[in-house]
């Protein structure tokens, strides 16, 4: 295989006395869709941050394309594309100003930046919107424009922190679409998101982290087959209480309780059939165990912060 | 996406210059309601002042009040330009608008950011005191075509007044705070630069002081030019702008650089 475009070995940022990211590894191939997911406060935007270059790594090691943060910054940012967790777009300028003025940023020259801009307006569905202020946009409009911004130096990695927070699920989908078509044509993807459906769709591979440390790490599919059972059934405790006690003679079965919520999981689900009828459980969902599962397993369902 | 184009990385100057452009196609946007100021503020000054309290004083080094004052305004004019763009302005495009976001996750550095910046600042220096000098020219108050140069005198007081506007930019986190430096600084080297009267009778101390400010040195240099009355001492005024300017820009950069980096 060859040299991954992305590495880090036992990769820290420290904010003060606080660690924000402690001692992570990881490493990106080429052309791959790498995910980060984790909950608030975890870690991601300050890693993403550190491989573009704008926050200092304080401890370990970092390799882009082979080059060092430190001494290549300028390098390695304009093979950068970044949608940045918060919009940033210049208010003062118009949607095509800001895409001129950025593009002079990477030096791209303006009889170039003019043509290429159009055709990415085009990919993005904002070809309407060209002479439109920032703040006449909506939510959507402006994440896409964003991501236009991003792709103005034909960027060989594509850092996106949380693309689809708050967004209409078309636009989602749209946005989705997108990314995958970019993916197919070569460029790397680094994915932050807190939509589950996100990773799962996107990934090839990503990890799961809390405090700043990596939990886990993998193919989303395979993460979930391997740490989660198949099935799992949910229902409300609507007064009466369930002695967990029942439930454990299947053997088979895991249970997790929260507030007034159960979660039983297992790899039947006649098991879960059984047990809902010898429990006249009415109203309950049976589903597919998914990432979102996974995910609240390993960093708890409670509130991190 | 298949015409891929692959570009180099800007050098320092082309990076320095996308930050300047940036600037300049905001301003020019607006380029009436942005150049009212300086083109109507002269005027209103030299009303108040020059024809006003003019008329109290007879001469003073031998010329017109109102002569005396207009070409002062040339340099007080690029040093409140330029602290305001790099105290309020960087400010507001700093924590406000997250200008630096954007730009500093292109090829942009923080160094390349502000010293394009400071030219900006530089800039508007040139841009005022040039406005100044029109204005000012419409009342026969201008005598020589040395008057020209005037504005390239602008762009060193704008250039150094701009960096040192961006050094307390980076130490000040709250806006309102930036009525200390302006009020208490700049407002007290405007009346002490020799505009409105001879530094020479200002008390001892107040002339020493007087000296040390970079205004000081920019409002001769301008009176020089626009009166046609250069003479030897003009040449140490220019040396004093051009030599602090290194070193107050170099500190200023590394102050903001500081701040900036999270
Ligand atoms: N500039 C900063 N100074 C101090 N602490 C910071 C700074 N930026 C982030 N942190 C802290 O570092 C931790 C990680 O933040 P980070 O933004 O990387 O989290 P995240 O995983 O992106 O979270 P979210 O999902 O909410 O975006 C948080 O506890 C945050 O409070
Ligand atoms: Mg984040």
């Amino acid at each position: 295989m060859d040299a991954p475009l992305i590495q880090a070995d036992c990769l820290t940022k420290k904010y003060g006395d606080f660690i924000a990211v402690n001692g992570i590894n990881f490493s990106i191939a080429d052309a791959e869709c790498f995910g980060f997911l984790g909950p608030n406060g975890a870690g991601k935007t300050t890693t993403m941050k550190m491989i573009y270059c704008i926050s200092p790594v304080t401890q370990g090691k970092l390799s882009i394309a082979g080059m060092d943060p430190r001494h290549d910054a300028t390098r390695i940012k304009s093979i950068i594309g970044v949608v940045p967790q918060e919009n940033n777009l210049d208010p003062e300028l118009t949607v095509e100003e800001n895409l001129q003025v950025f593009a002079r940023y990477f030096g791209i020259p303006p009889r170039v930046s003019r043509q290429r801009i159009r055709e990415l307006l085009n990919f993005m569905s904002l070809d309407k919107k060209e002479n439109a202020k920032i703040k006449e946009l909506s939510g959507g409009m402006k994440r896409r424009l964003i991501i236009v911004r991003a792709l103005l130096n034909n960027p060989r990695i594509l850092i996106l922190d949380e693309p689809t927070t708050g967004l209409d699920p078309q636009v989602r989908h749209l946005i989705w679409d997108k990314l995958r078509e970019l993916k197919y044509s070569g460029v790397t993807m680094l994915l932050t998101t807190h939509y589950m459906e996100e990773a799962s769709q996107l990934c090839d591979r990503l990890v799961i982290m809390d405090n700043g440390t990596i939990l886990m790490a993998g193919n989303p599919h395979e993460l979930v087959n391997k740490h989660t059972k198949r099935y799992v059934m949910e229902f409300t405790r609507n007064g009466h209480n369930f002695d967990q006690q029942s439930f454990l003679p299947h053997s088979d079965c895991t249970v997790e309780i929260h507030g007034s919520r159960y979660y039983i999981y297992s790899d039947s689900d006649s098991i879960l059939d059984s047990i809902s009828k010898q429990h006249h459980i009415t109203s309950k969902i049976v589903r597919s165990a998914d990432l979102e599962d996974l995910f609240l397993k390993l960093t708890g369902r409670g509130l991190n912060e | 996406m298949n015409n891929a184009i692959v570009i180099d990385p800007p050098g320092f100057i082309q990076r320095v210059l996308s930050v300047f452009y940036r600037h300049y196609k905001c301003y020019f946007k607006h380029v009436v309601a942005n150049g009212f100021p300086p083109f109507v503020e002269p005027l209103l000054f030299l009303a108040a002042i020059g024809f006003g309290v003019g008329r109290y004083v007879n001469t003073i080094e031998g010329m017109k009040y109102s002569e005396y004052v207009a070409p002062g305004l040339l340099a007080s004019t690029a040093m409140f330009t330029a602290t305001f763009e790099l105290t309020y302005g960087t400010h507001i495009r700093m924590e406000y608008k997250r200008i630096y976001d954007g730009i500093l996750s292109t090829p942009i550095g923080i160094v390349d950011a502000f010293v394009g910046e400071v030219i900006w600042a530089g800039a508007k220096g040139l841009f005022f005191s040039l406005a100044v000098l029109i204005t000012i020219s419409f009342f026969g108050l201008v005598h020589s075509p040395w008057a020209l140069c005037a504005p390239a005198v602008g762009f060193l007081t704008g250039i150094i007044y701009g960096a040192l506007g961006l050094i307390m930019t980076s130490f000040i986190t709250e806006i309102n705070n930036f009525n200390f430096y302006v009020t208490g600084c700049c407002t007290p080297m405007f009346f002490l630069a020799g505009i409105f009267m001879p530094v020479k009778e200002l008390p001892v101390v107040l002339q020493k002081v007087s000296y040390c400010i970079p205004l000081t040195h920019s409002v001769n240099l301008m009176r020089g030019l626009v009166l046609g009355k250069l003479e030897s001492f003009h040449v140490h005024n220019l040396l004093f702008l051009i030599i602090i300017i290194p070193p107050v820009v170099w500190f200023a950069i590394r102050c903001i650089k500081k701040r900036m980096i999270i």
